[in-house]
């Protein structure tokens, strides 16, 4: 029993530290308060909980540090936003990001590979200029602005551009593509190995752009003809995609070649950060977006607030009533979204084959290396994968925060503090993690609104409002001075 | 010399600014145990490193079957049916037993059809078959860390310091498991407790200092006391 009791000390220190709490909190508020308060700390905690997951699953697995996660969920954020709003934007650019990629994989099967290595700088230099020769002219900014201020109905001069034109562009870039790609290879270990015989993907992607061009105005129409709340489940898979194809790119093309240079690592991911911000500043402007909720969540009406779940499934009230005070349904569904989340990472780290890999690589990549597992390419796919659920949390996100340049760094800050507090590497304490600090910040700011009324005083003791953001750091410190590798964290 | 499968030509190993391996060269035949032998720090891990392609040398050459395996990914090598068993084991601490084999596995089906062969040499195996392998006990999870090498198809099996820190009746199971073994593959072994190496090799390699000083058929190197002496004695 004693012997039982130590080795589950933090355990029920912790059980006990939340039933204090929770005492000191019913005391202090009514229920129906508290009640909300909760309910907002698991909405942050759930949007947390999105980027600390992957922060902590690439920590773990790769050892980096990726300081731009908060950028792939803000770059997540623009992308759900942008097919949402304004896919003009998205449908004049996709061909072009299509037909480089399927050009430089299709310099595979050219007999570019039979060049000296001497050859790879001046190719890259064609291929730049093949680029820029490509897109000469080409205007992103009237895509990104004047479709919102016009509702997104009118096609601006630039979407209009001739297709003939549109298509010569598309074309450039997939040679351009084709040279990058072949300066890549020549020389290197590809060359020499027979390619992947699959043409597949080359030419289907090439067929896609190609596809696209000529239908972009009408599929704008069509897209935007959708009801708001498939467009949404649109943006929510375009984001994560997308923010997926970014990260597992950047894991591939800028964090591959530096496993050997953690510091530098570090470094270049920090740089992402603004560069990330200037790219966004630069597509989408400095300024901010509000994105729209989808019906399902914005019905206003007679019969609203719905008074259960069940009643919001036929009413799709903006709120739902819990306990008599109404509280918004789009935030249930963030808690929901990052619900499943939890539950379809754990089984995937359960029950798969890579989820396995992923649990032995956190322990000794090495080992899975001597076992005749490419844990290269699993890095990616992790890679890819946590920046996926950053971008998800991203467009989750941006009905409920709206979208500004500056929105990944706030939350990339408060995902350090979670996933410290969890212990770097493990996803259990990721989720902890998240869920405490979104906790801290909603009792935080009801702290900050009504201040805390103790029994001696006569008047309620009043806070600034940082406190709310110095609540997370004092939780981080006192668990780091209890356990210093973090709640879950396996000491070094 | 077709019978030679593993072909180590004067290796030169870097780690970080260290020298460590200057000039390691060996020949393991197949079907055969080679002891790998020499004090502490005298390169023999770093040498299995260097084969398993997770410390690559910088010069000279490593031949499997006459296929030169050096520069290639770790992950190449051991698809070419090379298993490793590391110093320390290197068992998987969160997954259970099950997993930690099931990892191993190069194809769907490898650890069906090579289990009852791996359950008769350790039947421990068996009885914690679902625990994790952070419970298990110093022995068992060596049987594990070896068990893990017999699921694929190897070829050749680079096995370091089985002996290592054990009681001396799981060291017995061990090399009897290992004799049962070497029926079916390849074993380039490196060892500290020159017994257990004598009970098993065939022939030997000798490394001091990171160079291959001298090698020959076991049998001879029991009664050369000057030599073992020389090398392997403690000091």
């Amino acid at each position: 029993m004693i012997e039982w009791i130590q080795r589950r000390r933090g355990l029920i220190a912790g059980i006990i530290a939340a039933i204090l709490f929770a005492m000191w909190a019913s005391s202090q508020y009514e229920p129906r308060v508290l009640a909300s308060i909760l309910l907002s700390g698991l909405t942050l905690g759930a949007l947390y909980f999105l980027v600390t997951s992957g922060l902590s699953l690439i920590f773990g697995l790769m050892d980096v540090l990726n300081f731009a996660h908060g950028t792939l969920f803000m770059i997540g954020a623009y992308i759900g936003f942008t097919l949402y709003a304004n896919p003009r934007l998205l449908l004049n650019t996709l061909p072009f990001v299509l037909a480089f990629v399927a050009g430089w994989l299709l310099a595979r099967w050219l007999p570019f590979s039979s060049l000296p290595a001497g050859h790879r700088r001046p190719l890259w230099v064609v291929a730049v200029l093949v680029g820029v020769f490509a897109v000469w002219g080409f205007e992103l900014a009237p895509l990104a602005t004047t479709a919102l201020s016009s509702g997104g109905r009118v096609p601006t001069e630039q979407a209009q551009a001739p297709v003939g034109l549109f298509i010569a562009r598309t074309l450039g870039l997939a040679i351009a593509g084709l040279i990058a790609g072949a300066a890549f290879i020549i020389g290197s270990e590809h060359a020499r190995r027979p390619a992947n015989r699959d043409l597949a993907w080359p030419i289907g992607l090439l067929a896609l752009a190609l596809i696209i061009a000529p239908l972009r105005l009408s599929a704008e129409g069509w897209i935007l003809a959708l009801d708001s709340n498939t467009r949404f489940l649109l943006a929510l898979v375009a984001g994560a995609g997308g923010g997926a194809a970014l990260g597992g790119l950047m894991e591939w093309s800028l964090i591959r070649p530096l496993y050997s240079r953690p510091i530098y690592q570090v470094l270049v991911t920090l740089g992402l950060v603004f560069v990330g911000t200037e790219l966004v500043k630069g597509i989408w402007g400095p300024g901010g977006y509000f994105m729209e909720l989808p019906a399902w969540f914005s019905r206003r009406g007679p019969s609203c607030p719905s008074p259960n779940l069940i009643a919001w499934l036929q009413d799709n009230c903006a709120s739902i009533d819990v306990l008599g005070r109404p509280f918004p349904s789009y935030r249930i569904f963030i808690i929901a979204l990052g619900i499943a989340m939890f539950i379809g990472i754990a089984v995937l780290l359960r029950y798969t084959r890579l989820g396995m890999i992923i649990r032995a690589g956190v322990q000794d990549g090495e080992m899975v290396q001597a076992l005749g597992i490419n844990v290269r390419r699993v890095f990616t796919l992790v890679f890819a994968l946590g920046a996926g659920l950053a971008a998800l949390g991203g467009v989750a996100a941006a009905p409920f925060l709206g979208i500004s340049p500056g929105l990944g760094q706030e939350f990339q800050l408060q995902a350090f503090i979670a996933v410290v507090i969890g212990g770097m590497g493990s996803f259990t304490g990721a989720a902890i993690g998240a869920l405490l600090v979104g906790l801290a910040r909603a009792f935080g700011d009801q702290i900050v609104l009504t201040g805390i009324q103790l029994p001696w005083m006569s008047e309620a003791m009043t806070f600034s409002p940082s406190i709310a953001r110095a609540s997370t750091v004092l939780i981080m410190a006192l668990v780091l001075l209890l356990r210093p590798a973090g709640l879950f964290g396996k000491k070094e | 010399m077709s019978d030679v499968l593993l072909e180590v030509d004067t290796i030169h190993t870097f780690i970080g600014q260290f020298h460590i391996l200057e000039g390691v060269s060996l020949k393991v035949r197949t079907g055969s145990i080679t002891a790998l032998l020499g004090r502490n720090g005298a390169g023999k891990t770093t040498t299995l490193r260097s084969i398993m392609g997770l410390n690559p040398p910088r010069s000279g050459s490593i031949r499997l079957a006459g296929e030169p395996i050096n520069g290639r990914p770790a992950y190449e090598i051991a698809q070419l049916g090379v298993g490793y068993v590391p110093e320390h084991r290197a068992i998987f601490r969160d997954l259970t037993v099950e997993e930690n084999l099931r990892l191993a596995e190069r194809k769907r089906g490898d650890l069906a059809k090579r289990s009852d062969f791996i359950m008769s040499l350790f039947p421990d195996l068996k009885r914690f078959y679902r625990h994790p392998g952070g419970k298990l006990s110093g022995g068992q999870q060596q049987m594990l860390a070896i068990a893990r090498a017999l699921v694929a198809d190897n070829r050749l099996l680079l096995i370091d310091e089985p002996s290592e820190g054990l009681a001396p009746i799981i060291v017995e199971q061990i090399v009897a498991a290992l004799r049962q073994m070497a029926a079916e593959t390849t074993i380039l072994l490196v060892e500290q407790n020159f017994a257990m190496a004598a009970q098993l090799a065939d022939e030997y390699y000798i490394l001091d200092d990171g160079r291959s000083v001298q090698h020959g058929r076991m049998a001879d190197l029991v009664h050369d006391h000057a030599t073992i002496d020389k090398y392997l004695g403690a000091g």
